[in-house]
C-alpha cells in the first residue's frame, strides 16, 4: 500500500489501473479531460501491460468501442461529463441491453451549465445501467475498482456509471491510500468473458442481435431483475472489500452518518454529503438529534435500507442535486415510492439545490436538518418541495 | 490562496496540501476554475486537519491569505473575511508596513517575483512564496515543502524550485499589524471571468509591452498573434498596445522577428 495527494480524477486513473484494464475509448471533455490524460500517461510508461489507449472522435464513438471491446472480452473503461454523456444516450443502451460489464466515471457537469450538479446522470436512468454516485478521492479509486466486480458479477452482468461531481471533487487534491496491486488482483480476477446470458437467442454467439420466437419482454424482465439483484451485490461486494482493505462506506448501497438516535434523517449524494455530515455535527452540537443518510447507489434505490430506517425516524428531508423541470427531484419520487406502502407513514420532504455548480454550504444543509426536525416534530413544511 | 493564471497558484495549494500530509495530517486543496487562461485571477484553497476532511464547501473565513501577484494584492479582497487575527502573506517588493490592506489582520511581505525571476528565470511565483508561508506561519515545515516540491518537479525544475523556496524562506518579513482597520467602501472585485475583450484587463499585467519603433519592420506578425486583440495598428504602420486590453503575456515580443518590443516590468508590480 502506498500513499499520494492526488485529484479526484487521478484517483479514477489509478483505480483503472489496479483493475488491470485492456482497453480504454475516451474522448475529452471538462471536468473529465484529466482522467483522459492520466489514462494516456500510464499508456505510454507501459506499466499496465496489455492496455490499449484509444482516442476517440467522440462520446458516441468511445461507447461503442468500449463496448465491442467488452463483448471479445476485455475488461474495459471510459467516462465523459455533461453534454458528453448525453451524446452517448443511445449506445448506452446498447451497452446494458448487451449485458457488458462495463465500468464509465461520470464527472458530474450540470447541463445548463459548465458547473457540476446530478443533471447528467440522472437523465440516463432509463438506460439499465447501475448507478452510483461518490463523495471524495479515496471513495473515487475504491468504487472504481468495486465497480468492476459489481458489473461482472454472474447476477448483474451490468454496466455500471460512477458519478462524482466535477470541479470540486475531479480538480481537489486529497490524500489517497492506494492497495497493493497483488491485494487488489486477489479481489478481482481477470474477467473472463460469458457466453450469452439472454435466453432464446438465435445464435448464442451473438451478442444484441434477434430474439427468435421467444417473450419479446422477457430480455426486460431479465434486465430489471438484475438490476435489482444489485441491491445485494453491491452489499456483498462492499462487505469483503472493507474486510480485506480496512475501508468500509457503509453497507455499498447507504452510508448513514449519525443517523443512530436521531430523531429525523436529510439524505445526500456525493460531495454534497460531505459537507452535510459537517452540518449534522454541527446541528448535535445544538442538540438537535438529526442524521444523515448518504445514497451511494441510485440505481438501484436502496428500498429496503429506507424502508428500515423510516420506522425508526420522525421525517427524511431529501437533497436532490438535479431537477427535472416540471417533475421536481428524482431522488424525492424514489423515496416517496420507496415509502409508499409502509404502514407507518414517514414525512418525506424535498430539497433542491446546487444546480448548475451553486455551492452548498454547510449552513444550507443544517437549515434542511432543521426544517426536517421541525416536520418530525409534528410541524407542517412550508412547502413540499422547496428550493435551496 | 490569490494569483492569476500562469503563477502556479493551484499547484502551491496542492504542495502545502501534499507537505501537510507529509507530517501525518490530512489536507484537501480545491481550486476554483471559472474560464481560465492566462492572466485571469483566481483562487484556490486548503483545508488541514488531523481527521480526514470531508466538508466540501470553498474556504469562506480562512486563517491565512496567500496572495502570489503583486497587483491583486493591492485589492482588498484578498484580506477580506478572514478570520480575527487572521495573516495575510503578500508577493510584493515592499514592506508590510506599507500595504494600504485594512482589518483585524497581520502582514508580512517577500518580493517573491524577483526571487522567482532570479531562480526561475520567469515570474511564476508560486514556490517563491511557498518558503515564506513555511517560515512565518510554521504551518508546515520547509522540509516537508521540499519534498512536496520533489514530487511535483522532478530533477533540475525540482532543484531550481526549490532554491526559490529557501530564498523565500530567508527573506520574508515578520508580521506587522495592519495599519488601516476599516476597510474602504469602494473596492475591486476580484472576479474578471469570462471572455471577451471588452473587459479591462489592465491590472493584470505584470509586465507591459514597449515598442521600438526604430526596429520595428511592420510585418504584424505581433498584431496576428496577439491572443487579446490588444494591440493597434497606427497610420505609420507600427503596433500601440491597447492599454485596457493587454494583459501582458509576452506573446508580441516573442513572435517579433526583429526583437523590436520589449517586455518591462510594470513598476510597483
Amino acid at each position: 500500500m502506498s500513499y499520494e495527494v492526488m485529484v479526484g480524477n487521478k484517483a479514477t486513473a489509478v483505480g483503472c489501473k489496479l483493475a488491470r484494464i485492456k482497453v480504454a475509448a475516451v474522448f475529452p471533455i471538462t471536468p473529465q479531460t484529466t482522467i483522459t490524460e492520466y489514462l494516456s500517461e500510464i499508456h505510454a510508461s507501459g506499466e499496465l501491460p496489455g492496455f490499449e489507449f484509444i482516442n476517440a472522435e467522440g462520446e458516441l464513438s468511445s461507447q461503442v468501442i468500449v463496448q465491442a471491446a467488452e463483448a471479445v472480452g476485455a475488461r474495459s473503461f471510459t467516462c465523459t461529463s455533461g453534454p458528453g454523456l448525453l451524446y452517448m444516450h443511445h449506445p448506452m443502451q446498447e451497452t446494458a441491453s448487451k449485458r457488458l460489464p462495463l465500468v464509465m466515471a461520470v464527472v458530474h457537469r450540470g447541463v445548463k451549465s459548465m458547473q457540476p450538479d446530478h443533471s447528467d446522470l440522472m437523465s440516463q436512468q432509463w438506460q439499465g445501467w447501475l448507478h452510483i454516485y461518490v463523495e471524495n478521492a479515496q471513495e473515487i479509486l475504491d468504487t472504481t475498482v468495486m465497480a468492476y466486480k459489481i458489473a461482472e458479477d454472474k447476477r448483474i452482468r451490468l454496466p455500471v456509471a460512477v458519478g462524482y461531481d466535477g470541479y470540486v471533487l475531479s480538480y481537489t487534491a486529497e490524500p489517497v491510500e492506494i492497495p497493493a496491486q497483488e491485494d487488489v488482483d486477489a479481489f478481482l480476477p481477470p474477467y473472463k468473458p460469458m457466453p450469452s446470458i439472454l435466453p432464446d437467442q438465435v445464435d448464442p454467439k451473438t451478442f444484441g442481435a434477434g430474439w427468435g420466437e421467444g417473450d419479446p419482454m422477457k430480455p426486460w424482465q431479465m434486465h430489471h431483475e438484475a438490476a435489482l439483484n444489485g441491491e445485494t451485490v453491491i452489499k456483498e461486494v462492499f462487505a469483503e472489500w472493507g474486510k480485506k482493505f480496512g475501508r468500509t462506506y457503509g453497507n455499498g448501497m447507504i452510508e448513514p452518518y449519525r443517523v443512530e438516535g436521531a430523531d429525523c434523517v436529510i439524505t445526500a449524494m456525493g460531495t454534497i454529503a460531505g459537507t452535510a455530515m459537517a452540518a449534522i455535527d454541527r446541528l448535535w452540537t445544538d442538540g438537535k438529534k438529526v442524521g444523515l443518510v448518504k445514497i451511494r447507489s441510485f440505481l438501484p434505490f436502496p428500498r429496503k435500507d429506507f424502508q428500515e430506517i423510516a420506522k425508526g425516524v420522525g421525517a427524511i428531508g431529501v437533497f436532490d442535486r438535479s431537477c427535472q423541470p416540471g417533475m421536481w427531484g428524482p431522488v424525492y419520487h424514489q423515496m416517496r415510492s420507496t415509502l409508499y406502502d409502509e404502514e407507518k407513514k414517514t414525512p418525506v420532504i424535498g430539497f433542491i439545490g446546487g444546480l448548475s455548480g451553486k455551492e452548498v454550504r454547510v449552513e444550507d444543509m443544517m437549515k434542511i436538518g432543521e426544517k426536517t426536525l421541525k416536520v418530525a416534530e409534528g410541524g407542517k413544511p412550508e412547502a413540499p418541495i422547496q428550493w435551496v | 490562496m490569490h494569483g492569476r493564471g500562469g503563477q502556479g497558484a493551484v499547484t502551491a495549494s496542492r504542495i502545502i496540501a501534499t507537505a501537510a500530509y507529509e507530517e501525518g495530517k490530512y489536507s484537501q486543496a480545491i481550486p476554483m476554475y471559472g474560464t481560465e487562461r492566462r492572466g485571469a485571477p483566481l483562487t484556490a484553497y486548503v483545508r488541514i486537519d488531523k481527521v480526514r476532511v470531508r466538508e466540501r464547501e470553498l474556504v469562506h473565513n480562512p486563517n491565512y491569505s496567500l496572495c502570489f501577484d503583486p497587483l491583486i494584492g493591492l485589492q482588498q479582497a484578498v484580506a477580506n473575511d478572514l478570520k480575527p487575527g487572521g495573516k495575510v502573506l503578500l508577493n510584493a517588493p515592499y514592506a508590510p508596513e506599507k500595504s494600504e490592506l485594512a482589518g483585524d489582520i497581520e502582514i508580512a511581505t517577500v518580493d517573491a517575483t524577483s526571487i522567482a525571476l532570479e531562480t526561475l528565470g520567469r515570474p511564476i511565483t508560486n514556490t517563491a512564496l511557498l518558503g515564506a508561508f513555511s517560515k512565518a506561519t510554521g504551518v508546515v515545515s520547509l522540509e516537508s515543502i521540499e519534498k512536496a516540491i520533489k514530487k511535483y518537479f522532478p530533477g533540475r525544475l525540482g532543484d531550481m524550485n526549490i532554491a526559490a523556496v529557501r530564498k523565500s524562506y530567508e527573506k520574508v518579513s515578520p508580521w506587522v499589524p495592519a495599519k488601516n482597520k476599516v476597510a474602504p467602501k469602494i473596492q475591486v472585485d476580484l472576479n474578471v471571468g469570462g471572455y471577451g475583450t471588452l473587459k479591462d484587463v489592465s491590472s493584470w499585467r505584470v509586465f507591459y509591452p514597449e515598442v521600438n519603433e526604430e526596429k520595428c519592420i511592420g510585418c504584424k506578425s505581433c498584431w496576428i498573434f496577439c491572443p487579446e486583440a490588444a494591440l493597434e495598428w497606427k497610420a505609420n504602420n507600427k503596433p500601440a498596445m491597447i492599454d485596457r486590453a493587454c494583459k501582458g503575456c509576452g506573446v508580441c515580443a516573442n513572435e517579433c522577428p526583429v526583437k523590436a518590443i520589449e517586455m518591462k516590468r510594470v513598476a510597483g508590480a
